[in-house]
């Protein structure tokens, strides 16, 4: 590979270069303006290019593939032309209906409905002092402070200028940053690759969620448009609960329960951002 | 990765059928398939459309692409190793049955006939630039040569890192640079090009 070329920088913005090539890289950029312009066009296109495809990992998968994935075949379906659904450049479309994420994700999300919205708000101090809270009271002001905890770690990583903060910060193994950050966890953390979204992984915290440790992995990237965002993992004994949206001031929260496991994502990007990485947080974290 | 799987393409697709019953009417068996690797290929399923329908021209024949996919990846489950990528494995599978089909058929009258369903034609006109530009997006990548189509749907798209690409389409590396620079780059001047052209015909309304 020439040092001055277009496949350094592509490499540059994949991460795929090793120390010296990347401060070689990092001086070109900075001795010449043109690069870096050039730098950003391959990054913007590249961005472009996945929100065109984004909207595949969230549309229903037809039936005819649930079938042969499952060793059925479906003759009558053999010839059928299955149409493409319209999509929605920017927004989340409904995820597909297998998926334990599904039924509640759009409505919730996107009409900004709140996990026990009809009990009333009951956080930060405001449970009514004659009243006797139920459990689903308490569940609720437990999630709020959870998601109060979850935007406040935010705040503070990003404030400090988003790695400096980190427990263990990303070091090229992500397989040892992990392994340490899990071992004060009661479950092995696993790192959602989130490189297609132009995130990369910064390094991980442990925090606290519900009195119990947890990993909160930091990311970033230099579209402002997506990053920087954290994904806060603990474990819980709560049920399930599909992603919901959630504001903490200029913050978008999404969160969700499965399998003992409460995951947040916290960010400034819209919420059709999220939830596309949402999505694909989900799946890498339960499928691989 | 490559080293460690078996050859997915190797044998028949129909050696299967001798399994199970004939599937004349309705749903029917095929073959034993274990629940845990057929959880798996469905978990899978989104990202498979994904790339296959960077790598095909029209929606049905990404679909078709990835039935294909996952009726050799039933028929070749022995073959898959525990402990590998299952998501590699399966990328693997679409892109030897893609280049399969390529081969049968007349690539270079196809290459001038982009799908018009695949550039969103259905969508009344109204339906804004947004939903134009990743049409158009979809539409540059089709532009592309099959390699290098892989290879961005691969890495960019699918967030591979440039050795799992190398290990899914069995070529070098440094193939995988040279190959996604170009692409990359075809793609930014294609785009470009696209806001060009739209530029110039707002010019001319105007």
């Amino acid at each position: 590979m020439q040092k001055h070329s277009d496949e350094a920088l592509v490499a540059y913005l994949d991460g795929e270069l090793d120390d010296a090539e990347r401060a070689h890289v990092e001086a070109w950029i900075e001795a010449d303006p043109n690069v870096r312009d050039r730098l950003l066009a391959l990054a913007e296109s590249a961005t472009t290019l996945r929100a065109a495809f984004a909207d595949f990992i969230a549309e229903p998968v037809p039936d005819r593939l649930l079938a042969a994935a499952r060793g059925e075949t479906m003759a009558a379906t053999e010839a059928e032309i299955v149409e493409f659904r319209p999509r929605r450049a920017a927004e989340p479309s409904a995820p597909p209906s297998r998926r334990w994420y599904v039924q509640l994700a759009t409505a919730a999300g996107l009409f900004g409905l709140v996990v026990g919205g009809g009990v009333g708000y009951v956080g930060n101090g405001m449970l009514r002092p004659s009243a006797v809270p139920t459990d689903r009271q308490l569940q609720t002001a437990a999630l709020n402070n959870w998601l109060d905890t979850a935007a406040g770690d935010y705040k503070l990583i990003v404030n400090a200028g988003g790695s400096s903060l980190v427990d263990v910060a990303a070091n090229g193994d992500n397989g040892e940053v992990l392994q340490k950050i899990s071992q004060n966890l009661p479950q092995q953390v696993r790192l959602p690759d989130l490189k297609p979204w132009g995130l990369s992984f910064q390094g991980a915290r442990l925090v606290v969620v519900d009195g119990k440790p947890a990993a909160q992995l930091v990311y970033n990237t230099d579209n402002k448009a997506i990053g920087p965002l954290t994904l806060i993992i603990g474990s819980t004994k709560q049920p399930d609960i599909a992603p919901t949206f959630e504001k903490r001031q200029d913050l978008n929260l999404l969160y969700w329960r499965h399998q003992g496991r409460a995951s947040v994502l916290v960010g400034q990007s819209e919420i059709g951002y999220l939830w596309g990485i949402a999505n694909d947080v989900a799946w890498q974290l339960d499928a691989i | 990765m490559g080293t460690s799987w078996n050859n997915p393409e190797v044998g028949t697709l129909s050696s299967h059928w001798s399994h199970g019953e004939s599937p004349e009417n309705g749903v029917s068996p095929v073959a034993p398939v274990s629940k845990r690797f057929s959880d798996q290929l469905i978990a899978v399923l989104p990202r498979l459309r994904r790339f296959a329908a960077g790598l095909t021209r029209s929606a049905t024949e990404a679909d078709d692409l990835v039935q294909a996919a996952c009726e050799r990846a039933l028929a070749r489950e022995h073959q898959f190793q525990e402990g590998t990528r299952f998501d590699s494995w399966m990328f693997r599978i679409v892109q030897t049955i893609w280049i399969d089909q390529l081969r049968a058929r007349d690539i270079r009258k196809e290459d001038t006939d982009i799908a018009e369903e695949r550039l969103g034609s259905d969508e009344p006109v109204r339906r804004v630039e947004a939903r134009l530009a990743l049409s158009e997006v979809r539409r540059a990548v089709a532009q592309l040569p099959p390699d290098q189509r892989t290879t961005l749907m691969l890495v960019t798209v699918e967030g591979l890192s440039y050795k799992q690409a190398a290990d899914v389409t069995g070529v070098p590396v440094g193939t995988i640079m040279s190959r996604l620079a170009r692409a990359r780059v075809a793609l930014q001047q294609l785009l470009q090009a696209g806001a060009g052209e739209r530029r110039s015909m707002k010019d001319a309304e105007a």
